[in-house]
This record gives structure tokens, C-alpha cells and sequence, in this order.
């Protein structure tokens, strides 16, 4: 069974789909489990594609579609960057791009109690890890990780955020490192925060070296490993 | 409250304090300099009087349509040129829908000073019958993508739509001389507008800080300046009109050294209108060679085959 | 048309560098927390001035700092020709929208964050420079309503006619078709916060017009502060010091 579920898709996985295309045929491959991920839907005895995007396949059973969008849907354990857009007693509110605001606990920090809630001001950036992302709710997010350490969560000071899109931000987080941070990465020193939710911040020793970085990271996006380095080679000859 | 707070678009207070920080060394976060423009391209549609502008991610689109109608009774021998803004809420979840918002009023009317007040049109060159009938130029101005900076952008889409746009000839005739007969586009090679002069639209931002200017803003860096100058100015060094409506106070001497950059940026944007322009009064040009000497290939195209059935008449003139 | 005679007058006998009479009175509209008349000549505008206070559509509230609206109308009876003038109509809202954000620029809104400050402005004679008396009638009524202010911010419009720049243009000046500058200032400060111009003018002419409207809002200043002094030693006798 195991081997039919992974023969038979092969004709879809790493190739472009677009919504309604019918991925895999249920009645073929009676009695295995599949988990399906984002982009694809169950209709009767077929799995169907919701989402333009490329098809992706990991063994044992796992299908989603791959693709880049500006929207942000949550989902737990992502790692997003918020903007803090109002303070309630219980929770800050907070924009992750989402379709509704997220929640943040006011103790949902490292050590958190009610006595040492911290104050954040409208507008403030968080790099949060998103918790709970059911529908019909809004999202929950926490400034620890699964073991209640801070481990990098919290409040992002001075720098600059930019918006990009989900597949950028996937691109930035993958490994090997991707071309443009790895070239950029050699010849300056810089921060950088990517939320999964398309939202990338950067932070540097000087203002040039955070928007030369910044419009490097922007101009990557449609580009293949080679042009980026082209790229940044010619931004930093620019600014040298 | 929620949805509110959901459905706009928000910025950090990362990104307020970079950009006024960065500018006080001259840099801006998209790499120009205080005083660049961001990439122009101006296109025009297959219709005369129709213009495209790009500028960086400000899009806008002008449309110029001409109608005949009576005169205003205070001006019998004048035509009229009137500018509509449309501010869809395609371009930015801040637009909304149906009556023009406090921004498209302010739009349209710095650039109807601009054009109309200055007199960039010759206006009485539009009166057909004196007290009867004149030509009502009407501009339409569609944003398309809200990148900042509507407004130079909407001007030179204006402009470029206005310098394309092209009227049927009319004639008068009857015994009387009160008939008057509009001549099609293939009778008579339609008539341009004249325009005396091009006054561009060169918009400033001003920041909390005094010293910092810079030309135009991003949509970022419009949300977080505090006070914008509009001048209008065309290459003669006339200025034409100019908008600081409100915002943080600037020396004077600010506003008389922004003048002065806005006329040679001024400058700068005719020729490139001017450019643009010309190219497509080629490319116009050579496409009715093209459609006397290969009728098969003009029926192929729906906008051009109507006109077909009075070619004898227009390859008259083309002689 | 002639505008400047040959012995150097203008239409209603004024010098080119004159202004009109001007008069104010502060506190006109007794249900207003603020209010004042603010006369140039022949023009006469009335502000009132409510707030802060809650404000009325929640989803406007700003929630660091005082949200700000303005109503310019203009009286059906303003105007030589008496007509029905739709509301809303794209002048008014640009002027609503110039004199809120002028206003803007002096408000200290950041000392009264979720609420809501409104200025109502009426012309009730029209003519020439409503936009000034406008704004001068509006700072008048917030110093008035005690609202906090950076400074007093002023206005007043000059224009070019016969080669001669003209100070305070009455209507038939406006409407001769001829340049119109009308400049606010934040006096104490010496800095341009609005600046309004249409028709054709070079550069350096320009800069002439412009010093002279500069020039008369100071002027406006010095009367303005005067009205309020004045205001304020009635308000104390009033309380019996």
C-alpha cells in the first residue's frame, strides 16, 4: 500500500498545480493514510488542489502546495514578526497580517506574573511564535518557546521591517543558507528576524548597511541563485 | 472594533524611527537620494488621450474625453477642462468606495489648479459657436496602486493624456452658419489640443525634523512625514500653482530652495513627457501607414475595423 | 482692467501694501466652548470650536493623540449672487481639509489622545480671502476654548495685479483672474504652514508676493494677540482680582 501511495502521485509532486486539479485518486490507494497540509482539500474520493502552487511530497505520507502569497494564514508554531496594535487587560493585540488580530497573553513571557507585565506601546514589533490557530477564533500567540524560555522571542528594537511575501520569508529561512544572506552575511554584519507571515526585519551598525540589506532581500525574490549573487555584488560596489 | 483594527495597514515604530533617523544622513529606505525621482515610465493606450504612468509602485491612469456642450454663461467663448479624480479602493484598503474621499478632492483640485488656472489649455481654441457650443474636456483620473506620491504622478498622467488627446474637427455650415458638422477621425485628421505650457507637479515631504526634505515620498515615508509641499511649475521658471495645506511649519527660505529644486526637477519631467509623447506620435503615425496599406491586417483588429467603410475618404488626405 | 491707479490705488482706496480693517471678537456662540467673528473688510467668518471631547464614531479615535475635524461652510447669503450650494461640494472639502490640517499644526494633539476636537467655520459675507479669515476666526475660537497650542497660527493672502504685488485681495481683486497667494504662519516660530497659490507667477516675483503676505500675517498676529490679551484681563476682572 505504502508503495502504491508513493508511486502514484509522482506524476504531480514538484509540479505546478493550480485550484481544482485533481492530485491524488483516493480509490487507488485504499487503506493508507495521507496527511494532507495546506493547499489541498478532500472532495469525495479525490484530493484536490486549492491553491496555485508547486505540489510538495514528503515521505512518509505527507502532501501540501507550496506557494508565496502576501496574506499570512496562521498556523501553529510558526514563527511570525507582529506590530502591536492595542493593549487589553488580559491581552496585547497583535497584527500578524492574519485574517483576524492575534491575542497575545500578557503572560505569555518568559518568568511572566502579573506583577511584571511588560509595556508595550502601539506599534511596537514583536517576534512571536504562534500558538494556537484555530478557526472561528483568533489566533493565540507566546513570546516562549514549547519550554517557557524567552530563546530569542520578545520585543525587536530600532532596525527596519519590511513586508514581502510568505515565500520570500520561506526562502530566507531555508537551509543551506540562501545565496543572498550567505554573500550579504560575509561582507556585513546584521540582524535579521523573518517571520513566516512574509514579515523580514533587519538591523545593523549603520543605517546603509540595513537598507543596502533591506532592498537586497526585497530585489531577491524573483531571482535565481546565481542572479542574486550578481545582485548584491553590484548593490555593494554601489554603496562602496 | 476588531475587524477595524484588522482591516488596515499599519506600520512599527521600527520603521518610523528608521526612516527619520536614516534621513538625517541622507538615505532614503528604498536606497535614492533626498532629491531623486523613483523610475517614471509613461504609456499610452491604443485611444488617443489615454496615458499610463508608472511611478515606482504608484500607478495611475488618465483618461482625456471631449464632448460638445453649451458654454458657460459667464464665459460664452470658452471650452472647459475639467478634472476627475477616481480613487479606487483597488489601490489601498484606506480608499473607500463611492464618494470621493478629503484626498481625491485635494488631488483633483492641485491639479486642477495647476492646468487650469495657469492656463495651460487653450481654452477659447475650443469654442466651436459662440455662446452655443463648446468642447468640454473632461480628464478622468484613475489610481490604480497607491505607492505614494499620487500626485505628480496623476499630473503627469494628466499631462501625457492631455498632449496625446485628439478632437474631431468640426465646421460650420447652413445658410445661417449656426449648423455644425463634426467631422469623423477618417474625413478629417482630428485636431490636438493646444497646450501653451506643461506645469509638472514636484511633491515634498517635510519630516519632524527641519532640516530634512526630500522629493517624492514613498507611501512609507508618507506616513510618516508631517507635512507635504506641492509645486507646480512648468519650464518657463513660472510657478503655478502650490499646496501646503497645513502640516509642520518650514522657513521660508525651505519653500523658496524647494521652488528652485522643483524647477530643474521640473524641467527634467517634460522632457520626459515630452519624449514619451513623441515616440507615440510615431508609433501613431506609422500604424495608419500600416492600415491603408494592409486592409486584411486592420479587420484582424476590432478597434479599427469599424472605420473601414470611409477609407476612400481618409486615404485622401493621406495623399 | 486698471487694478492700481496711477497714484497708486487700489479699487476700494486701499495702498497695495494695506490691508483691510480687521476685527475680532471672541466668544460669539454661547453654546460653543469656544468661539469667535473674525472680520477683514467686507469678509466675515464665524468659528466654533467644541471639544475635546469623546469622540462620536469609535472607529476614528486615535489612540495617541486628539482627532481633529473641521466643517467649512459657506452661507447661501455670502455671495452677491444668492445661491443654493450643495454640501460637500470639492472646494469647501479642500478648505475643510487645509484649514483642519493648519490647525493641526499648531493643536498640541498629542496632550489629548482619544478624543475629538471640532471646528466648525461659517462665512457669512464673502469677500475675497474667506480661506485667511478662515483660519484666523479658528485659531481665534481654539485659544478661546483653551485649547493647548504651540502658537497662534495666521493667515493672510496677497496677489499680483498691474505688476504690483497687492496685499488682503478683496473679491473683484480675486476674481480678476490674476495670482493669489494665501500664506498661515506660525508667527512665534517663524515657519510657513500653509502655503496656497494658482495661476502663473515667475520664481522671484513669487518670493516678493509671498514676503508680503508673510508680512501680513504678522500683522494679523500682533492684532490677535491683542483681542486675546484683552479677552483674558475681562475674564480676570470678571472673577473679581
Amino acid at each position: 500500500m505504502e508503495k502504491k501511495a508513493a508511486a502514484l502521485p509522482s506524476k504531480f509532486v514538484d509540479q505546478l498545480v493550480v485550484p481544482g486539479d485533481v492530485v491524488l485518486d483516493l480509490t487507488t490507494l485504499a487503506n493508507s493514510t495521507i496527511k494532507l497540509g495546506g493547499g489541498l482539500r478532500q472532495e469525495c474520493d479525490t484530493i484536490t488542489a486549492m491553491k496555485a502552487g508547486v505540489l510538495r511530497f514528503a515521505k512518509p505520507n505527507k502532501y501540501w502546495v507550496e506557494s508565496s502569497q502576501k496574506r499570512y494564514v496562521p498556523c501553529a508554531e510558526d514563527h511570525v514578526l507582529g506590530i502591536v496594535v492595542d493593549t487589553k487587560a488580559d491581552n496585547f493585540l497583535v497584527d500578524i497580517k492574519g485574517p483576524a488580530i492575534a491575542f497575545l497573553p500578557v503572560l505569555a513571557f518568559e518568568g511572566g506574573t502579573r506583577r511584571n507585565i511588560p509595556k508595550f506601546e502601539v506599534g511596537t514589533l514583536l517576534y512571536v511564535r504562534v500558538v494556537k490557530a484555530n478557526t472561528g477564533m483568533n489566533p493565540e500567540l507566546s513570546c516562549m518557546d514549547a519550554n517557557g524560555k524567552a530563546s530569542g522571542f520578545g520585543i525587536l528594537k530600532d532596525g527596519y521591517m519590511f513586508e514581502s511575501s510568505t515565500g520570500l520569508s520561506r526562502m530566507l529561512l531555508s537551509s543551506p543558507t540562501c545565496p543572498v544572506l550567505e554573500i550579504l552575511g560575509k561582507k556585513l554584519s546584521f540582524e535579521i528576524a523573518v517571520g513566516l507571515n512574509g514579515r523580514v526585519w533587519v538591523n545593523g551598525a549603520s543605517p546603509s548597511s540595513v537598507i543596502l540589506v533591506a532592498n537586497a532581500i526585497m530585489n531577491s525574490e524573483t531571482l535565481s541563485g546565481a542572479q542574486q549573487r550578481i545582485m548584491v555584488e553590484k548593490l555593494l560596489q554601489r554603496v562602496q | 472594533m476588531e475587524q477595524r483594527l484588522a482591516n488596515t495597514w499599519r506600520m512599527s515604530v521600527n520603521d518610523k524611527k528608521f526612516i527619520e533617523s536614516s534621513l538625517l544622513s541622507d538615505l532614503r529606505v528604498d536606497g535614492r537620494r533626498p532629491f531623486d525621482y523613483r523610475k517614471l515610465s509613461i504609456k499610452f493606450g491604443r485611444e488617443d488621450g489615454s496615458s499610463e504612468v508608472q511611478l515606482g509602485e504608484t500607478h495611475v491612469m488618465g483618461f482625456v474625453t471631449g464632448q460638445l456642450v453649451p458654454p458657460y454663461r459667464d464665459r460664452p467663448n470658452e471650452g472647459s477642462l475639467a478634472i476627475y479624480t477616481e480613487f479606487s479602493p483597488m489601490a489601498d484598503p484606506s480608499f473607500e468606495a463611492g464618494r470621493p474621499g478629503e484626498n481625491a478632492v485635494e488631488l483633483g483640485r492641485i491639479i486642477d489648479r495647476g492646468l487650469r488656472e495657469s492656463r495651460a489649455i487653450d481654452t477659447e481654441s475650443l469654442c466651436i459657436l459662440s455662446g452655443k457650443l463648446v468642447w468640454s474636456i473632461r480628464v478622468d483620473l484613475h489610481i490604480l496602486d497607491n505607492g505614494g506620491n499620487l500626485v505628480d504622478a496623476a499630473n503627469i498622467a494628466a499631462l501625457a493624456a492631455l498632449l496625446t488627446f485628439r478632437r474631431p474637427e468640426c465646421t460650420l455650415s447652413g445658410d445661417d452658419g449656426q449648423e455644425v458638422i463634426v467631422h469623423s477621425a477618417e474625413e478629417r485628421e482630428p485636431l490636438p489640443l493646444i497646450v501653451h505650457h506643461l506645469p509638472v507637479a514636484v511633491t515634498f515631504a517635510f519630516f519632524s525634523n527641519d532640516n530634512v526634505v526630500v522629493i517624492d515620498p514613498t507611501h512609507k515615508e508618507e506616513a510618516v512625514m508631517k507635512g507635504r509641499l506641492t509645486a507646480t511649475l512648468n519650464t518657463n521658471g513660472d510657478v503655478c500653482a502650490i499646496q501646503k495645506g497645513g502640516g509642520i511649519g518650514v522657513l521660508q527660505s525651505v519653500v523658496l530652495q524647494c521652488l528652485r529644486i522643483a524647477s530643474v526637477k521640473a524641467a527634467d519631467m517634460t522632457s520626459k513627457i515630452k519624449d514619451a509623447v513623441e515616440s507615440y506620435n510615431t508609433v501613431r503615425a506609422f500604424r495608419k501607414v500600416k492600415r491603408h496599406s494592409a486592409p486584411i491586417a486592420v479587420s484582424v483588429d476590432g478597434s479599427v475595423a469599424i472605420k473601414k467603410q470611409s477609407q476612400d475618404g481618409a486615404q485622401k488626405i493621406e495623399l | 482692467m486698471e487694478y492700481v491707479s496711477p497714484e497708486g490705488l487700489r479699487l476700494d482706496g486701499r495702498r497695495p501694501m494695506e490691508m483691510r480693517q480687521i476685527r475680532a471678537e471672541v466668544g460669539a456662540v454661547s453654546k460653543a466652548d469656544g468661539s469667535a467673528v473674525f472680520e477683514m473688510g467686507n469678509t466675515k467668518v464665524i468659528a466654533a470650536v467644541y471639544g475635546p471631547r469623546e469622540v462620536q464614531n469609535r472607529s476614528q479615535q486615535l489612540n495617541d493623540q486628539a482627532l481633529v475635524r473641521c466643517e467649512y461652510t459657506m452661507s447661501n447669503f455670502s455671495t452677491g449672487d444668492r445661491m443654493r450650494r450643495p454640501k460637500g461640494d470639492r472646494r469647501s472639502t479642500e478648505i475643510s481639509l487645509v484649514i483642519r490640517q493648519t490647525m493641526e499644526a499648531c493643536i498640541l494633539t498629542h496632550l489629548m489622545p482619544r478624543s475629538q476636537i471640532d471646528i466648525f467655520v461659517q462665512v457669512l459675507q464673502a469677500d475675497g480671502g474667506t480661506r485667511s479669515a478662515c483660519i484666523n476666526a479658528a485659531t481665534l475660537a481654539l485659544a478661546d476654548a483653551g485649547i493647548p497650542m504651540s502658537d497662534l497660527v495666521t493667515s493672510c493672502s496677497a496677489g499680483y495685479l498691474n505688476s504690483t504685488p497687492l496685499l488682503d485681495l478683496n473679491y473683484v481683486e480675486d476674481s480678476a483672474g490674476g495670482p493669489d497667494v494665501t500664506v498661515g504662519i506660525l508667527p512665534k516660530l517663524d515657519k510657513v504652514t500653509l502655503l496656497q497659490m494658482d495661476a502663473k507667477l515667475p520664481i522671484d516675483t513669487f518670493e516678493n508676493v509671498m514676503q508680503l503676505a508673510t508680512e501680513g500675517c504678522k500683522a494679523i498676529a500682533n492684532y490677535i494677540r491683542e483681542v486675546l490679551q484683552e479677552n483674558t484681563k475681562q475674564l480676570e476682572s470678571r472673577r473679581g482680582t
